[in-house]
């Protein structure tokens, strides 16, 4: 970003590595664009600490908290010493007058967001658990980059839980789905990954699970 | 290359559902609508574009499918942009993204609350309360003693009287031994402790209302009252007066003073016409009145939160549900 951002250096806060940003579940209204160091998104799953994501300077994250004072989904953790921007909703507008790009980066975030969750709803109003879970592997397989389009195999590198919170079940019930899926040689499970046979069989059989 | 004005014939389509198309539009004159249907529903939705409005817009930025078919009702004019060549056309007109940000940020708390609305409970997850105490937790047992500090911290600063505050309490003391070699009670905990300690910035009307929030998640109305109560008397953050003055509503009605709740709820919707939760005050005004057995009344109540309340609002579904009941 080549956008002078030394106007909004009033709104720069520091973070030492490993230092909490904020923790997932505390209420939230601020929101964070990086300017120098990496931040950790992470979650705790069961007992586990789970990176979700790794962020980089120019990227923004905690955004949800400018739509509604809504609990975080996640922690964020300074993985270096991090320099940030942080914002609320009084100095929020101010700062998109001021710079535009950031208020595009902001733009182009929230139509990912809509278009992640509107794929959600789709799969969540699936009454059939399978198709539910078969309906996950096809948003996943959307948002694969270039993808062979003349293979039908795909591999995925996701675990149970994730498969489970996108289908809104529970992981237990979700492994019960897989095995079914492994047992009829639709998918083929691996410790690091997934394999789907055949993603256009999951679509026909997703397609048929859909009320009209 | 600039943005190019095409003429689109009566009947045509500029592009339909599903189409790969990363361009956006305007629309200069003519008529144009939008067709999709309702996730929710499968209904069908028909949306006018007005002269002078941009459509497409969200998928080409997002880099999907088109949501809608975007068809012609009368000869138009419209003009094309790629992706960079709206990029620009913004960067120099920031209202036109602020505008954007608006709509796009109401689209997306819908379906956000939709998607919620959904989830079970229990795939929730926790209450936030409970959920931020576990945090804590977790990072104590596995020994990352600041950020348990940090959660736990957090945690007093909203939840002071909440159901493990006295836990809290006692981890951050252990966590300040073991990291200073002593309990910072003397000294302020921020200045030797790495984690940055925000706690002075929140309000105090906005500490005081979690506070009474979490009185009331456990149940103890009356002590929630009187701290709401508190808050509204006081009227330091206005924010956090309007947010009392509904709870305060909502107290009454779990006390069953219903009579005292409705003279209350009544009040509040004339001082605030537009409270963010006046569909729910009138949510609860409905019930109140069939606790007193004064159906019509309620009714009433519940087909004005159904004729105001967009279809999919949690209040809208309850006032239905309540109104069927009747």
């Amino acid at each position: 970003m080549s956008t002078d951002l030394s106007v909004f250096e009033r709104f720069a806060v520091t973070f030492q590595k490993n230092d909490i940003i904020f923790c997932e579940y505390e209420p939230g209204d601020t929101f964070y664009l990086i300017q120098s160091g990496t931040v950790e998104i992470v979650r705790i799953i069961g007992n586990i600490e789970k990176t979700i994501d790794i962020l980089h300077p120019g990227e923004i994250f905690g955004e949800m908290a400018i739509l509604e004072e809504a609990p975080r989904s996640a922690t964020a953790i300074a993985h270096e010493k991090v320099k940030a921007l942080e914002f609320n909703r009084e100095n929020f507008e101010v700062l998109m007058m001021g710079n535009p790009q950031i208020a595009l980066k902001l733009l182009k975030l929230f139509t990912k967001r809509i278009y992640d969750q509107k794929r959600r709803f789709m799969i969540l109003t699936l009454d059939d658990i399978q198709a539910r879970v078969a309906d996950v592997f096809l948003m996943l397989a959307e948002t694969q980059q270039n993808p062979d389009p003349h293979k039908d195999e795909r591999v995925f590198n996701t675990s149970v839980d994730d498969i489970a919170h996108w289908a809104g079940m529970s992981p237990d019930n979700c492994k019960q789905v897989l095995n079914h899926f492994a047992t009829q040689r639709r998918i083929e499970i691996y410790k690091d990954k997934i394999v789907v046979k055949n993603i256009n069989d999951f679509a026909r059989f997703v397609n048929s699970r859909r009320k009209k | 290359m600039s943005p190019k004005a095409v003429q689109y014939k009566a009947n045509s389509i500029i592009y339909f559902k599903g189409d790969l198309n990363d361009k956006i539009f305007i629309l200069k004159s003519g008529r144009v609508c939008l067709k999709s249907n309702d996730i929710e529903t499968g209904q069908e939705l028909q949306e006018m574009i007005q002269t002078g409005e941009f459509f497409g817009v969200k998928s080409a930025l997002g880099k999907y499918p088109k949501e809608e078919t975007a068809l012609v009702l009368q000869d138009s004019q419209v003009v094309v942009f790629t992706v960079p060549e709206f990029e620009q056309l913004a960067s120099q007109n920031t209202r036109i993204i602020m505008k954007m940000l608006k709509v796009f940020s109401n689209q997306l708390r819908r379906i956000h609350k939709q998607v919620q609305n959904l989830l079970s409970a229990e795939d929730q997850g926790e209450n936030p309360e409970t959920g931020l105490f576990k945090i804590g937790e977790h990072y104590f047992n596995v020994k990352k003693f600041p950020q348990a500090l940090y959660a736990f911290r957090r945690y007093l600063t909203y939840y002071p009287s909440g159901a493990y505050a006295e836990a809290a309490a006692r981890n951050i003391e252990q966590l300040e031994m073991r990291i200073q070699g002593h309990p910072a009670r003397s000294t302020p905990a921020s200045t030797a402790s790495p984690v940055r300690s925000r706690g002075e910035e929140l309000s105090e009307a906005a500490k005081k209302y979690y506070n009474a929030v979490s009185l009331f998640s456990q149940q103890k109305y009356n002590n929630a009252l009187n701290e709401f109560r508190n808050i509204v008397t006081q009227g330091a953050d206005e924010e956090y007066t309007a947010k009392s003055v509904y709870e305060i509503g909502r107290c009454l009605y779990y006390l069953q003073n219903y009579d005292e709740c409705i003279k209350h709820f009544t009040a509040m919707i004339q001082k605030y016409p537009k409270h963010q939760e006046l569909l729910d005050a009138l949510y609860y005004l409905g019930k109140c009145y069939e606790k007193k057995g004064e159906k019509k009344r309620a009714g009433s109540f519940y087909n004005k939160i159904m004729s105001m309340g967009p279809t999919d609002s949690p209040v809208y579904i309850k006032a239905k549900k309540a109104s069927r009941n009747l």
